[in-house]
């Protein structure tokens, strides 16, 4: 009895598993990347597809990102992930946006601008004809709420209080006129990264701090209109109509969350996505040889830097810390940079994509203002000459190869302060190790939490070498200011944001001209002044500047134009001309239901294979019961 | 049928009931006094476990953003970590009494509604996990015990420990990597994330959109866990079968079958009763790296994303949930335990 049972059980799984293959013998055929957005996801099959060629009429032109996090906040005065914030610069309109081409700042919402002679006062021309999306036109009062509101209100200050610390006062004499006061000059007035707010939806709120923003569809003035948030899951964008530069070419862009970047990966060979972006290297080389898919592999916004405790201060010029002593010396910082072989590095430890650096901590993508270190202002990789420069400055080897103070006492040993678990970081100390014994330098590895790290090597300054490293925006104003004296902690080890612990008067002299300089050309030349600054006197050294690596399906693509334009970056880079741009593979429809009536066939099989199981071990049971009862 | 001694010592004598009511009343307000004051232990060491964390959590949350003083100073008094730690630790008890877990730095609201959503998708994923592998462990130890040594028996216990063994990390993504992405001839048939799709249908298909989507991660954690039934199954039942009831059983000419099912298995089946209350507890926490790959919105999810951020009010909040999940379970475990097996009452 039990072997009919089991018996009766294999053969109708086996029914049941050959029946789901008849059903979807396309499947097979899954690579092509034909899913659509099936109810299940399942492929078409090709056979059906074709079939409804005789009716061909326009699919909706759907693009999907997978972006390897979640939204943290719909609300654009609390959000602060990567993500969060590209989604809104998206949907909202900015006072201005990069060029596509040069990266200057180009009109947005802005039609003009100027500045009074004592370049305190900016004057905004707010763009004519453009519209909320719920139709009501977008005027300057609406700017002047959403900056006063950051100003005034705490809560609204999470976001992009920074952005504003320096503005006196913002009014709108009228609906097309915005006039922001500030207190010192201001270059980077154009790179305001505040999304203007519909002052007639958003007044009505009466807590910044706790509103969520996820009334649908969503009030902007951007490209897309959020329609749809599903929490930890994906949002759903539909083009504006009413866009003041004209709809975008497709009518949705969903953005699905993926937490696990090997997933991400699967989803885009499969063509669960279109476009993923921010690869590691290794993913990124997984994707090559796929025919339907385009590597993407361009100049990065990012650089990756060692930092130097260079014998750190307090705000108050108080020392702190314990870094070691010869680190003070520039001489000795100099000598660790000839020591690095950053093309080995570029080679062993990213994997070859990335471009070793010859300048300061500004990737040359930003070509305006990248600075090169060119003839004998160049560190070359040079352990002899490192050698030399230690032996010069009186910093002798001993016996055991290792250099001590000059004037004897203290060893140059040092601790290099990395991330737990961090792969790359690992190998990279593995790589600095060896080299910088070679020149008498022995250093020893510290994994810290990102928490201690950051604790240690910006307030506290308990450590000598760290690793670090910065995404750089169009203007790289932020960037430098991390190396001011200003930036540096309180006593109690509080506040800044320091990278260095620098504190240069040459480089804080050309910081407040910069700041100043509204011409565009002089201002280039100090930001360049700078970086050759913190070059030569190295508080930290530029090891590499990763490539910006990315994918997407050629099937479902048709064009992305990116930022800057020539061989830029898709997803990540500011502005939004890469999801503006964006067209799709134009395809014929599938017929309703297509691809959710496999689906369903397979589910309905599925489940009518379970049900029939469970009623043939029923009856097994219950036919063995009465015989039982029988006995 | 119910004349084998098993039985005979299941059943109390009648006229003892109400005692045996009573004494399980006062057994279960005991455990229920030890689980409490379990959970106020948790309260007090979360508390101090997350004090003593290395590192000011205001600097690690404005870190990459440039903060003056006084600003740091308003995010510790938003924090409430510029008070005395005696008044910070009673308003801490105070509130998580309320069910107060704090406000998520990260998000911007409140710890308890972060863990409201995302405790339907964990529970989803950890209960239909928990019951297929209860149901396979169980089914295949039985069998597996019953004709034990035999080839059955080897090569289930065989793949459940090599399956035990294997990271879950690991066999997650390998799992997707071939059923998900698809691979060679084995087509894609699974999503590669999430709980749902942009375009989920309503309605009853619904329901089915998200149990295609639950196939894989379940799939994964029922191989991780089910070792564990399976082995404490087999071994408890090959106690059950070496005992002189089912010789009885046997010599009375009852069928393999019945001896097994009547009177074997619903002895043996009290360990993996207490297993299974105690793993609910675990396996909430447990389900991190299952979360993880297949970018399930659940429990585990947050807090990793907690631990990445670091976002201590959420690492807080979900760390005393899955201890507290932890204690109930356990006390469960324990008075369930007392109604089923009556040589725990009589002890």
């Amino acid at each position: 009895m039990l072997k009919t049972g089991a018996r009766l059980v294999a053969l109708s799984l086996g029914l049941s598993m050959a029946l789901a293959t008849a059903v979807l013998p396309g499947a097979h055929a899954s690579s092509s990347g034909a899913s659509g957005s099936g109810v299940i996801g399942l492929p078409a099959h090709p056979a059906l597809r074709a079939s409804a060629a005789w009716a061909p009429q326009p699919e909706k032109r759907i693009v999907r990102l997978g972006a390897t996090q979640s939204m943290d906040s719909m609300n654009p005065f609390l959000a602060v992930r990567l993500i969060s914030t590209s989604i809104h610069r998206w949907t909202y309109g900015y006072l201005t946006v990069p060029d596509s081409k040069t990266l200057k700042p180009s009109p947005d919402l802005a039609e003009s601008w100027k500045t009074s002679p004592d370049k305190l006062t900016w004057t905004f021309t707010i763009r004519a004809g453009a519209t909320w999306s719920d139709g009501k036109p977008v005027t300057a009062g609406d700017a002047a709420w959403t900056f006063n509101k950051i100003m005034t209100d705490d809560a609204a200050k999470t976001a992009n209080g920074p952005a504003v610390e320096n503005f006196d006062t913002v009014t709108a004499p009228d609906d097309r006129t915005l006039v922001i006061k500030t207190k010192k000059p201001q270059a980077s007035m154009l790179e305001l990264p505040i999304p203007i707010v519909p002052k007639h939806v958003w007044e009505g709120v009466p807590d910044i701090g706790t509103f969520e923003n996820e009334t649908y569809p969503a009030v902007g003035s951007g490209p897309y209109i959020a329609v749809e948030h599903s929490k930890n899951n994906y949002v759903k964008l539909k083009a504006n109509p009413s866009y003041w530069r004209g709809a975008p070419a497709i009518d949705e862009l969903h953005v699905v969350f993926y937490e696990n970047p090997e997933a991400a990966n699967a989803g885009l060979k499969k063509g669960d996505v279109d476009w993923i972006g921010r690869l590691a290297p290794p993913q990124f080389q997984a994707l090559a040889g796929d025919p339907n898919l385009v590597q993407w592999n361009t100049p990065g916004r990012r650089a990756s830097y060692l930092q130097f405790n260079p014998g750190a201060e307090t705000a108050g010029g108080e020392p702190i810390g314990d870094g070691h002593p010869a680190l003070k010396d520039a001489r000795v910082r100099r000598a660790i940079h000839h020591a690095i072989d950053k093309k080995a590095l570029v080679e062993q430890v990213q994997n070859g994509l990335a471009v070793p650096a010859d300048g300061s901590i500004i990737p040359p993508m930003y070509q305006e203002f990248f600075w090169r270190a060119e003839g004998d202002k160049a560190v070359t990789f040079d352990p002899a000459e490192a050698n030399r420069l230690l032996d010069e400055a009186g910093y002798a080897k001993g016996a055991d190869g290792i250099r001590t103070m000059p004037g004897g006492g203290r060893k140059l040993e040092m601790r290099f302060s990395i991330h737990t678990e961090d792969p790359v970081e690992d190998k990279l100390a593995q790589f600095l190790t060896g080299w910088l014994r070679d020149v008498g330098i022995q250093i020893t590895t510290r994994k810290l939490d990102s928490n201690k790290f950051t604790e240690e090597t910006g307030g506290t300054a308990l450590y000598d070498i760290a690793i670090s490293g910065w995404s750089v925006n169009p203007d790289p104003e932020e960037i430098l200011a991390t190396h001011l004296c200003s930036r540096r902690p309180t006593a109690s080890g509080e506040g800044g944001g320091t990278e260095s612990f620098f504190c240069d008067d040459k480089f804080e002299k050309l910081y407040q001209e910069q700041l100043a300089e509204l011409d565009r050309a002089k201002r280039v030349d100090l930001i360049k002044q700078m970086q050759e600054r913190l070059y030569t006197e190295a508080p930290v050294i530029a090891l590499y500047y990763p490539n910006n690596l990315e994918g997407y399906r050629k099937d479902r693509i048709a064009s992305i134009t990116p930022i800057p334009e020539d061989k830029g970056i898709l997803y990540g880079g500011s502005g939004y001309w890469p999801v503006y741009s964006l067209r799709a593979v134009e395809r014929p429809a599938a017929p309703a239901g297509e691809d959710s009536g496999n689906g369903v066939v397979l589910a309905v099989t599925a489940v009518a294979a379970v049900v029939a199981v469970a009623g043939i071990l029923l009856l097994v049971r219950r036919r063995r019961t009465t015989a039982d009862d029988r006995e | 049928m119910s004349t084998s001694p098993a039985e005979l010592t299941k059943a109390p004598p009648k006229d003892d009931r109400g005692g045996a009511r009573r004494s399980l009343a006062r057994y279960a307000l005991v455990k229920l006094g030890g689980a409490l004051l379990g959970i106020g232990l948790v309260v007090v060491a979360t508390f101090f476990l997350f004090r003593l964390i290395p590192g000011d959590p205001t600097i690690a949350y404005t870190r990459d953003v440039p903060v003056t003083p006084e600003q740091l100073a308003l995010l510790r008094r938003q924090m409430g970590l510029d008070r005395p730690l005696g008044e910070q630790f009673l308003d801490f008890v105070l509130r998580t009494l309320r069910l107060d877990l704090g406000t998520s730095y990260e998000y911007r609201r409140p710890v308890a509604e972060l863990i409201g959503e995302r405790v339907g998708p964990t529970l989803l994923l950890v209960g239909t996990g928990l019951a297929v592998a209860v149901g396979l462990g169980m089914w295949q130890g039985t069998r597996a015990a019953w004709r034990h040594g035999g080839r059955f028996d080897r090569f289930s216990t065989g793949t459940a420990l090599t399956l035990w063994s294997v990271p879950t990390f690991w066999l997650g993504l390998l799992l997707l990597m071939v059923f998900a992405a698809g691979m060679g001839p084995i087509p894609g048939l699974f999503p590669t994330r999430g709980m749902e799709d942009v375009d989920a249908p309503d309605g009853p298909l619904y329901l089915l959109h998200v149990a295609h989507h639950l196939v894989l991660p379940c799939l994964t954690l029922v191989a991780v866990v089910y070792a564990q039934y399976l082995l404490v199954m087999r071994s408890s039942l090959l106690d059950e079968i070496g005992q002189d009831y089912v010789t009885t059983a046997r010599a009375k000419g009852l069928r393999d079958d019945d001896v097994r099912r009547r009177h074997a298995v619903p002895n043996a089946l009290l360990p993996t009763v207490t297993l299974v209350f105690m793993q609910i507890g675990f396996v909430v926490g447990g389900a991190v790296s299952v979360e993880f790959v297949y970018s399930w919105p659940g429990l585990g999810l947050l807090f990793v994303e907690a631990i990445r951020g670091p976002d201590y009010a959420v690492m807080q909040g979900t760390f005393m949930l899955v201890c507290v999940a932890v204690i109930v379970m356990n006390t469960l475990a324990d008075v369930v335990y007392h109604v089923l097996d009556p040589r725990v009452r009589s002890a």
